[in-house]
């Protein structure tokens, strides 16, 4: 009981700093505050397409977070989700190029496969770096991000342009096949099925068997473990490209699901978004999709509060940055208070 | 044709020197930064919002000092929530300083809209009547502006003060270990504050610099990493301000490199060039760890965060 009520004093009194400080920042930009909070909560939640729309923005920030989560269990600070999701996109959308008129029974796996590939390998590659020299991985993986955001960039202006597309930089469209199914009438795609299954996944991959232990141990003194034979290293590449994995499939989810082709912009900033989710979940997979569809929900509902109110969707952002500032500052706060009060 | 081969390497080295110059002042900043136990990964939203400020005052005003000085201002400002989370509530670092990086991030896209497309008067170059005829000073001078003397006298300064100066010593102690400082008479988190806040300025002053005399332009997440760059170059720069010159040098040529043969080549491939400056930095980052894999410049108590 003790061990469970720390967590929620802290997420109680993050959730109340947070409403406190949006109602300032809403005062602030001379909008209602409580007008403003109450339509982004419409705009999140209030209806069937609302809600569609909350999902479609849960997808990848669901799979980013897990990106982050993963290498997070062993104590990794990776914040590359955004390159690794711009690598699936690539290495996906290489296998609708390839070969654009497999049957759905074979494109699907196909790109869904190629995707995680690509983002595991773009994963690892910070991983191997980590392992082999101690290359810190938070600066290789913010700054991998930029190259494949770029490699996008060059691929829908260069080669893979659609010569049909009349100078628009993009691809050709998806083909159905290659299409991930979604919903009737929606935009919930296979995408978030995907993220889910693999969220329970990591669930009991962290705290059953063998691998869960051995992280564990790594993790918690990585001297102690390397002395009862436990490979850092190992760990470090494997968690980082399974992570890795997890943002490709946000990629392609993207690119197949959501904008039908690959172009520039696929991502609203999911990358950082799910690095948020997965800290202010302290890297537990079950916490981490609840969490993502709270976010989910501010970012989908500011995108529509910039149609209604002309509140730019910056807003949304600039709320992320406090809202980690809050769930950062909220913990060591109580600690103070509550061992001087004692 | 001798003269044309000066002119040439007269023209790449001022054009090195000009991308490089904003990117001293952050990267000397964050050493300072470091140098005291403390990574700062809001360098890259400090150097944003100086970048916006300092634009934005510069437009204003017509005067690119008073634009610098706004920028160097900013960064210091928000440089200080990053101060807060960090020496106040005891945050994680790397968590603090990311959270400063997407604050500054939306705060400018919001705020500095209005900034995209507006004109700042830019400094003026060094050259004059009197030094045209130089060969290789005359066209480098031609391009220069005060920035560049400037940056490479703050390395200069900045390594001279933390190497030969009593709080440059109290400085470094603090960053080998806060504790053993404390038993001194030096306050840790006073000094640490006052890193965090040197930082700021300088990460501000160089997106100032960046804005107002380099691409003389605002354009939304213009900095483009080059904050999260400046991190990494600190420790490929050994966590020594002298080398931070050099280091910034080789991020500036690659830019220049990718700029000069973007005309060549096939569509889209100016997108693979600028991704040069960026594979330069994981490079150096890689050798530099492979060279020094025995031996660590890292400051002790800085070591404790990345282990």
């Amino acid at each position: 009981m003790k061990s469970l009520a720390a967590p929620l004093l802290t997420a109680v009194a993050t959730t109340i700093a947070f409403v406190l400080v949006a109602i300032a920042f809403f005062a602030f930009l001379g909008k209602p505050p409580f007008e403003m909070i109450g339509s982004l909560a419409t705009f999140a939640f209030g209806d069937a397409y609302s809600r569609s729309e909350t999902l479609a923005k849960t997808t990848p920030i669901l799979l980013c977070a897990l990106a982050a989560a993963i290498p997070g269990r062993l104590g990794l600070i990776s914040v590359g989700a955004e390159g690794q999701l711009h690598a699936g996109a690539i290495t996906g959308t290489a296998v609708v190029l390839a070969a654009p008129d497999l049957p759905m029974a074979i494109m699907l796996p196909g790109i869904l496969i190629a995707a995680a590939a690509g983002g595991a390998f773009y994963g690892w590659i910070p991983g191997v770096l980590r392992a082999r020299l101690d290359v810190n991985e938070t600066i290789t993986t913010l700054v991998l991000n930029y190259i494949t955001v770029l490699l996008v960039g060059a691929l829908v202006f260069g080669p893979w342009r659609d010569p049909g597309s009349q100078g628009w930089p993009a691809t050709i469209s998806f083909p159905d096949a290659a299409t991930l199914p979604a919903l009737a009438n929606s935009r919930i795609h296979l995408g978030f099925a995907i993220g889910l299954v693999l969220a329970v996944a990591c669930h009991f991959f962290f705290i059953v068997g063998r691998g869960a232990q051995q992280v564990r141990i790594l993790a918690g003194n990585r001297k102690v473990g390397e002395m009862f034979g436990l490979s850092f290293g190992f760990w470090v590449m494997v968690l980082m490209a399974a992570g890795g994995a997890a943002a490709g499939i946000a990629g392609i989810g993207e690119v197949s699901a959501i904008q039908g082709r690959l172009q520039q912009n696929i991502s609203l900033g999911y990358g950082l978004t799910g690095f948020l989710v997965a800290w202010l979940s302290r890297h537990q997979p079950l916490v981490i999709v609840p969490v993502s569809l709270l976010v989910g929900g501010l970012v989908a509902g500011s995108d529509a509060l910039q149609l209604f109110a002309k509140v730019p969707v910056a807003s949304a952002v600039i709320l992320q940055g406090l809202l980690f500032a809050l769930a950062l500052a909220v913990p060591g706060l109580l600690a103070r208070f509550s061992t001087r009060s004692t | 044709m001798d003269g044309e081969i000066v002119t040439l390497v007269a023209v790449w080295t001022i054009a090195t020197l000009r991308s490089a110059t904003p990117l001293i002042f952050v990267t000397l900043g964050e050493t300072l930064t470091q140098r005291t136990g403390v990574i700062n990964l809001g360098v890259e939203g400090q150097m944003l919002t100086g970048a916006a400020v300092g634009f934005g005052v510069g437009a204003a005003t017509g005067n690119p000092w008073a634009g610098f000085l706004a920028g160097a201002t900013a960064g210091t400002a928000l440089s200080l929530v990053h101060a807060a989370l960090v020496l106040g509530a005891r945050a994680n670092q790397i968590g603090a300083g990311l959270a400063v990086w997407m604050i500054a991030l939306g705060g400018t896209s919001y705020f500095a809209r209005p900034l995209v497309g507006g004109q700042v008067t830019p400094l003026p170059n060094l050259g004059s009547d009197l030094t045209d005829g130089i060969p290789f000073f005359g066209p480098l001078l031609d391009q220069m502006t005060l920035t560049a003397p400037l940056a490479i006298g703050a390395v200069f300064l900045v390594g001279w003060w933390l190497a030969a100066t009593r709080p440059g010593l109290a400085w470094r102690a603090v960053g080998e270990s806060g504790e053993i400082a404390a038993q001194n008479g030096i306050r840790p988190v006073f000094v640490r504050l006052q890193a965090i806040m040197a930082g700021g300025f300088l990460s501000g002053l160089g997106g100032a610099v960046l804005s107002i005399d380099y691409t003389q332009t605002w354009a939304q997440e213009m900095t483009k990493g080059r904050g999260l760059i400046a991190v990494g170059l600190v420790i490929v720069a050994r966590w020594q301000p002298r080398l931070v010159l050099p280091v910034c040098l080789l991020f500036g040529f690659a830019e220049v490199a990718a700029l000069r043969f973007q005309s060549v080549g096939f569509e889209g491939s100016s997108f693979l060039l600028a991704t040069a400056p960026y594979l330069a930095v994981l490079i150096v980052l890689v050798i530099g760890h492979w060279v020094a894999r025995s031996r660590s410049a890292m400051p002790a108590d800085l070591r404790a965060l990345f282990a």
